[in-house]
């Protein structure tokens, strides 16, 4: 973390008063003429405020054009300037984390008028719903007993290598991890779908989050209307009740529709 | 760091986090949000490893010896009744994970251990393991 501290090294010889460049440090874009939540504050403090231009603007802070973010602090402030928005019910497109214009031209020139009509179908999407980040994840010895059990090959090789030490079955090992992670596949499909159709009548859009590990099953992030979000919970509560003893399933949200900004 | 406990109904199955902790910052909002050409300017060390190790595929003769490996852990046919939390408690112990995991263990200390506030999981869900939260860099 003191790298930080020398990699910010000063700017070149200069016999001008120190002034550090600032420049806009970028959050999201709103609709033109939405107001703010008061004393909103991000990255360093400074105080969040909109540059609009057309139907749409920018939620930007000043910030030093030399102290690129990148600390826990500045990632932590991006989401909850981006969160308070959700909050306060005010529809945003979130822009990437580290996202700097240099000043109010550049953000106009380059940033709302070129999206101009991107973002504002975006805004339409957004109105009223909000992201739900669903991961399950299977209780890895209960399937993986269930896959042993339901294939007598995977059985027989298991028996096999589990009698000889690792060193020996190296072949018989890479073979069985392959039956099994075939299998696991199989399961992970018939599972899957069978979550899909629970969240189906709830989602507006759905994405599907990349996931890799042996108890991986499904890491999607749902649209939901803001009015079909109780419901929605309640019937995951259903599905998370009757599938408990082989999977868990965790729900994050309702957050800014980060995963969907490419979605319409 | 309002942690919430969000059970609001039914039993409690569904877990419930509020979305406040680090590890769950990162993955909702590392790499995600509308793009602006040649603007992003993210300096620190730690989350560019961070992003740069999750494109990190694992080699697939890895992946299928962690499955061989975690199902010849399984003792439930021959030892009968034991208790399957305590099978899923030994699987996280002496895993594969450990072997893949730790470049990325690093780098996620690295970002996480300046506080004691990441901490957002307060149910024993099966441990993270962050090498194998493979993330996709789609059209990065």
């Amino acid at each position: 973390m003191t790298r930080l501290a020398t990699a910010t090294a000063g700017p070149s010889i200069t016999d001008q008063t120190p002034v550090p460049p600032t420049g806009y440090y970028v959050y999201g874009m709103v609709r033109a003429g939405v107001r703010l939540p008061d004393n909103l504050v991000g990255i360093d403090g400074a105080r969040v405020h909109t540059i609009e231009h057309g139907d749409i603007g920018a939620v930007v802070a000043e910030i030093s054009l030399e102290r690129p973010p990148g600390r826990r602090s500045e990632l932590l402030a991006h989401g909850a300037v981006l969160d308070t928005l959700l909050v306060h019910g005010v529809a945003v497109v979130p822009v990437q984390f580290g996202s700097f214009l240099a000043d109010d031209a550049t953000v106009v020139e380059d940033l709302l008028e070129p999206s101009a009509s991107h973002v504002a179908q975006l805004l339409d999407e957004f109105t009223g719903r909000a992201q739900y980040n669903l991961r399950a994840t299977y209780h890895e010895s209960v399937v993986l007993a269930e896959i042993v059990a339901a294939d007598p090959d995977i059985s027989a090789l298991r028996d096999l290598t589990r009698a000889l030490p690792e060193e020996a079955a190296y072949a018989e090992r890479v073979h069985l991890g392959e039956m099994v992670a075939r299998a696991l596949d199989d399961k992970r499909r018939l599972d899957a779908s069978l979550l899909h159709r629970a969240i189906e009548p709830f989602a507006a859009a759905s994405v599907e989050r990349a996931g890799s590990g042996t108890d991986h099953l499904l890491d999607v992030a749902v649209l939901v209307a803001d009015d079909a979000s109780g419901e929605f919970e309640v019937r995951l509560e259903e599905v998370a009740e009757s599938v408990h003893e082989r999977i868990h399933l965790r729900l994050l949200g309702p957050l800014v529709p980060y995963d969907f900004v490419g979605a319409f | 760091m309002t942690v919430q406990q969000t059970h609001r109904r039914g039993g409690g199955y569904l877990e419930r986090p509020a979305p406040s902790g680090l590890a769950d910052v990162i993955e909702v909002i590392l790499d995600k949000g509308i793009v602006i050409d040649a603007y992003v300017r993210v300096s620190l060390v730690g989350i560019e490893l961070l992003t740069v190790d999750a494109r990190i595929v694992i080699a697939s003769v890895d992946t299928y010896l962690r499955f061989a490996e975690a199902t010849n852990r399984l003792d439930l046919f021959e030892q009968g009744g034991k208790d399957l939390g305590e099978f899923v408690g030994d699987l996280q112990e002496g895993g594969a994970s450990k072997k893949t995991s730790g470049a990325i263990q690093g780098v996620k200390k690295a970002l996480t251990n300046d506080s004691d506030t990441s901490k957002d999981d307060d149910r024993p869900r099966p441990a993270k393991r962050p090498a194998r939260r493979v993330r996709r860099s789609e059209d990065a």
